[in-house]
């Protein structure tokens, strides 16, 4: 049907040649186009360094690239040492003055930059001579001084400093600790301490050992004619003495038994930094590397991938959702899935994540999702061809990675040669739910308690507690700092003297309460009538009846049409002390209320009161200042699956001598419904038939 | 040595005219008031297809700010023909990437393919332009997403709020007072109706700039456009009228806290004219001479001799009507920010009493070649130059001669320029602080 509506379209557009294109076509791709891929020039010097060219003489620039593929090494109680060394690196040479290094470099309009194991310039052609030979000079011949050492000491303590409140940081600091263990060159971390245990001394040695040329390779692109180079490369780097780095083993870090949480409380967080990892052993030379790259893909790795669009574009928890996976050629390295959401879907956004993880590993992908992360990836592979740094980092992996010559001219087919069977293979292998880190960093006082309540295969998720820096912890506990005299009874009689005073709310026999608003094109009312003893809500949407709750004595349903469905009684239990002209007067009936603290709300301090359920944990949020009612927040847990809902309540207003909010903000969803209140009627008559 | 190196040099300089190839490209307009840019290059099998509307932040009423932002997450929703959600998936089946970016003054939207895929792209851009889908849902959906990227970016990032303190600190009617991302409370009031209404205001071919570069052929590429944009519909001429500032002439001070950092900042912060105003270039001078590299006047004064901040910088934030410009550093230690504004104020004095040495207006020639040769290296930056130029600048051979603009400034019109703009008078000074003692 469909290839007979495609051949009319064809056989239309012949004969209406001019005939406008048909929109309601995508237009199909052409013939695929033609790939090349050169091989860059290569040539080695006597001291081990492999220089690479790729001659393009499109613009008159050139870049040079210098990396030290050396093995990784753990700096212990130096943790900094690599840091420091790269900016100290850079800064002149043995015969050329910081100063006149720096302004020299600016002067030609040019940059180089160091790390500890690299070296990057570039700058106009014309100049190429210039900043080859004083990347090589600084490289070679560094210029570490004492002051500037205690300079960059004291820039990066402050650096350390500045990141004390950086939630990212915080979080990925402590997903690699303890992913790694902090004596592992991949999980340790600099601190004030180690940075400070680091000397003069040990920059040196730390230069001699490893800025060596055996695993050197030095890439140069541009504008440039490779006799030159070689020239220029030769006379420049010739006097670099050849030496081998240090190669040092490191135990290899293990996954956890089972699958936890793993808390880090960062009060100043308005999201939290959600990470579930575990550890893989991955390298490019594997058979099974570009499958599980394309597992990777089509689980999070862009934003068509499932996790972004579950999270993001479904529920609306985040602003994107992303997994990574690592290779490494020295060993462990790491699964990430990963997100930043909002304080009050952290428990959610971690339910999501593992669900997307468990699917992948379980079901097999389609067909679909397969054709698309390989479009993706050939896509990629042909955008890349555009930038000419792409031959040479092409080149750089085959020698450094251990790759075939032809890994690259084969790529797009075995990319195509990928199955469903592979990517579930890849998933199962280097995806591990049940012995996963799910690293949490967020404010502990809005999320710990939903945390502790995930239910995973059977039974809550454990969660242990670590501080900014991946040590363990107990749980944190919020102290409360109340003035004193304040307490649940305090908070709600100010409330009700802020309504209108306790007398005259005693006096409410009934009470009907009407708020309108719109949502998803539709008008949303819902009506509330309220005795001592009963309570029935009626949600109308365009003015039809479409759900209503109603509790009376025992009993708690929901209507639905004509229908009664009862709710289960220990969400009664729960609603129960909620029931009343005002919630507040069965709140101060029961004795399960608790004043846990202050937080603010829209900006403004409010009393919390919170109310505790076995189904239903309520906390209501009295504005400390007028005594009034601004927040309630609810979560609804039943069938291991938890609901938030929020309502803010703004603008109260006066009705025969009650203050009522005149506004209502309430979550539906992802959604946010603003209503207002189109009525309040106290002393209301109701019967019997209004609970039924 | 040293002296003989540089003398020789001088010379070369002097005498090597700047060999930055051309680019080359065409443009025209379609009856609809669609300006095209072509710009062909084969080297890659790539092309890129972009459109630049002439709308941003500053384009809202009161009470609607970030609506510009919103729309650029509306318009990724679906159109008549790209079923609701499906654009990504279109886009990546065909192994392209996609992004857009809206600034207070210009949102823009483009596509990098495969070359086969140049059809796809246009018919792409064109959907989105005539009839895209705008509903409740996606309402709903974008609004919750936006509100999370306005956490992500602004709430919970160190120094996130920098740019709406400014904002707020420069600007007391323009629309540039209220930030680009707009207030959460705009944010949920934006109905159906207004969201309809404004797409249809400023979503219109005469609004606009097409861009196509990359591996094309310049005959089949104007047929192709043709086909997909010559219908669309012009809309009404965009009138902006909004209110005029009036100058700063009294020193303000402005403190405000951010509880995701530790470390404070200092700014001094003024206002600019609009980036199309020769003015403008040379302030952008003046930010190099402050603040690029590590021999540039307040870098090694400040982070390097003085060892007094962590960081130091010069920057022109450039907007179409007005721009800021800030001049800040991080403090290291327990120097204070009264120390760091006055010692940058030092600094920014003397390019108002003294002419810069000519050996730094020389170093200041020579970085803007290197930056002007950079910034046509990839098809990507070409397409968003030749797009700003034409849409923001009203000049898109700029991207062939901005270079003799920065060539034609002399020295004594940067101290007159700093004279002009950079007095203590009119300037906001910004304490931008730690926040401490939060809840628990």
């Amino acid at each position: 049907m469909k290839k007979l509506y495609f051949t009319i379209t064809i056989a239309l557009m012949a004969i209406t040649l001019n005939a406008q294109v048909d929109r309601s076509v995508t237009p199909q791709p052409g013939p695929a186009p033609e790939i090349n891929l050169n091989d860059p020039e290569r040539f080695e010097l006597p001291n081990g360094l492999k220089v690479l060219v790729v001659e393009n003489h499109k613009l008159p620039r050139v870049s040079i690239q210098l990396t030290l593929d050396n093995p990784p090494v753990a700096e212990g109680d130096k943790a900094g040492v690599s840091i420091l060394t790269g900016s100290l690196l850079g800064n002149g040479s043995k015969t050329i003055s910081k100063d006149d290094f720096n302004e020299e470099v600016d002067f030609l309009g040019a940059r180089i930059n160091f790390g500890f194991q690299s070296a990057f310039a570039s700058s106009l052609s014309k100049y190429f001579p210039r900043i080859l030979e004083l990347m090589a000079d600084a490289a070679i011949n560094p210029n570490f001084t004492q002051e500037e050492f205690d300079k960059e000491k004291a820039k990066l303590i402050t650096a350390l400093k500045s990141e004390e409140k950086d939630v990212s940081a915080i979080a990925s600091r402590v997903q690699n600790a303890l992913a790694y263990g902090v004596n592992h060159p991949n999980g340790e971390f600099a601190t004030e301490e180690t940075v400070n245990n680091v000397t003069m001394a040990d920059i040196e040695r730390f230069y001699r050992e490893l800025f060596v040329p055996t695993n050197a390779y030095l890439v140069v692109i541009g504008d440039v004619k490779i006799d030159e180079v070689k020239e220029l490369v030769s006379k420049n780097f010739d006097d670099w003495v050849k030496a081998s780095p240090p190669s040092l083993g490191y135990s290899d870090p293990l996954d956890v038994q089972y699958t936890q949480i793993n808390f880090v409380d960062v009060p100043n967080a308005v999201q939290s930094e959600v990470t579930v990892e575990n550890l893989v052993n991955l390298k490019m030379k594997d058979e099974d590397y570009l499958s599980a790259k394309i597992t990777n893909f089509i689980l999070g790795g862009a934003s068509v991938s499932r996790l972004e669009q579950n999270l993001r574009e479904d529920k609306a928890f985040t602003y994107y959702s992303r997994s990574r996976l690592g290779d490494n050629k020295y060993g462990a390295t790491t699964f990430k899935a990963f997100t930043s959401v909002r304080n009050i879907v952290t428990d959610s956004a971690i339910v999501e994540l593992l669900r997307e993880i468990d699917k992948i590993i379980t079901d097999p992908i389609s067909e679909e999702e397969l054709e698309i992360a390989k479009s993706v990836y050939v896509g990629s592979f042909v955008l890349a061809l555009e930038k000419p740094s792409t031959i040479a980092r092409y080149a750089l992996n085959i020698e450094t990675e251990g790759l075939p010559a032809d890994f690259y001219k084969t790529y797009l087919e075995r990319i195509n040669a990928i199955t469903v069977e592979d990517v579930q293979k890849a998933a199962q292998k280097y995806f591990q739910i049940k012995n996963a880190r799910i690293v949490v960093a967020g404010k502990g006082s809005d999320v710990i308690e939903s945390l502790e309540k995930i239910p995973f295969n059977g039974r809550m998720l454990p969660v242990n507690y670590y501080d900014k820096y991946a040590k363990a912890v107990e749980k944190p506990k919020y102290d409360i700092v109340l003035p004193e005299g304040v307490n649940v009874q305090s908070v709600l009689d100010a409330y009700f003297e802020a309504i209108g005073g306790k007398t005259a709310v005693d006096k409410i026999q009934s009470l009907k309460l009407v708020y309108e608003g719109s949502a998803m094109g539709s008008s949303i009312k819902t009506e509330e009538k309220r005795t001592a003893d009963k309570y029935v809500q009626t949600t109308f949407m365009n003015d039809a009846p479409m759900m209503g709750v109603i509790a009376k004595g025992d009993e708690l349903f929901m209507k639905q049409g004509g229908n009664k469905v009862p709710l289960p009684p220990e969400m009664q239990q729960d609603m129960k002390s909620t029931i009343g002209i005002f919630p507040e007067q069965g709140i101060a009936l029961s004795n399960k209320a608790k004043l846990t603290g202050t937080e603010d709300v829209d900006g403004k301090a409010a009393y919390k009161i919170e109310v505790p359920g076995s189904t239903v944990k309520a906390t209501y949020f009295y504005d400390v200042e007028s005594g009034l009612k601004v927040k309630e927040a609810t979560v609804i847990t039943m069938n291991g699956q938890s609901q938030n809902q929020e309502v803010n309540y703004k603008d109260y207003q006066e009705v025969d001598g009650i203050k009522f909010p005149s506004v209502r903000v309430g979550s539906m969803g992802p959604q946010m419904i603003e209503t207002k209140l189109l009525e309040a009627v106290i002393n209301v008559e109701v019967s019997e038939e209004d609970f039924n | 040595m040293k002296r003989y190196f540089y003398m020789s040099l001088l010379a070369f300089i002097a005498f090597v005219a700047v060999t930055a190839q051309e680019v080359e490209y065409e443009e025209y307009d379609l009856d609809n008031g669609l300006h095209v840019i072509l710009h062909q290059d084969n080297t890659a099998p790539v092309i890129t297809t972009a459109v630049m509307y002439h709308v941003g932040g500053k384009d809202r009423t009161e009470g609607r700010t970030g609506f510009a932002h919103f729309f650029e997450h509306l318009l990724f929703e679906g159109t008549e023909n790209i079923e609701t959600g499906s654009w990504r998936e279109i886009v990546s089946s065909r192994g392209g990437i996609f992004n857009a970016n809206t600034s207070q003054d210009r949102t823009y939207y483009y596509v990098i393919l495969p070359s086969n895929n140049l059809q796809l792209g246009l018919w792409m851009e064109s959907e989105r332009m005539l009839h895209p889908i705008i509903d409740q849902k996606g309402v709903d959906t974008q609004q919750e997403v936006v509100k999370e990227e306005k956490r992500l970016r602004v709430d919970n990032s160190p120094y996130g709020q920098l740019l709406t303190v400014l904002g707020k600190s420069l600007f007391k009617v323009h629309p540039y007072k209220d930030p680009n991302i707009g207030y959460m409370e705009d944010l949920d009031a934006a109905t159906l109706e207004d969201v309809i209404a404004y797409n249809k205001k400023y979503y219109v071919p005469n609004n606009a700039v097409l861009i196509v570069a990359g591996d094309i052929d310049i005959t089949e590429t104007k047929k192709m456009v043709s086909d997909y944009f010559a219908d669309i519909p012009r809309g009404e001429d965009v009138v902006r009228n909004y209110p005029k500032e009036t100058p700063i002439t009294a020193e303000e001070e402005v403190t405000t806290y951010d509880p995701n950092i530790q470390i404070p900042l200092g700014g001094i912060a003024y206002r600019i004219p609009g980036f199309r105003d020769r003015d403008a270039y040379v302030l952008n001078m003046i930010s190099t001479y402050l603040s690029d590299g590590k021999s540039s006047k307040l870098y090694k004064k400040i982070v390097d001799e003085q060892k007094q901040g962590l960081q130091v910088g010069a920057i022109n934030l450039d907007q179409e009507d007005y721009g800021m410009y800030l001049v800040y550093a991080l403090p290291v230690g327990e120097t204070s920010l009264d120390v760091l504004v006055s010692e940058m104020e030092e600094e920014i004095s003397k390019v108002r009493s003294e002419l810069i040495s000519e050996n730094d207006y020389q170093k200041l020639q020579n970085k803007f070649e290197n930056n002007f040769v950079s910034s046509n290296s990839s098809i990507e930056g070409i397409t968003n130059s030749l797009a700003r130029n034409y849409l923001l600048y009203g000049d898109t051979e700029l991207i062939n001669k901005e270079i003799d603009i920065y060539r034609s400034i002399t020295r004594e019109e940067i101290q007159a320029v700093a004279n002009k703009y950079l007095n203590t008078n009119q300037r906001v000074i910004l304490n931008y602080l730690p926040k401490e003692n939060i809840d628990n």
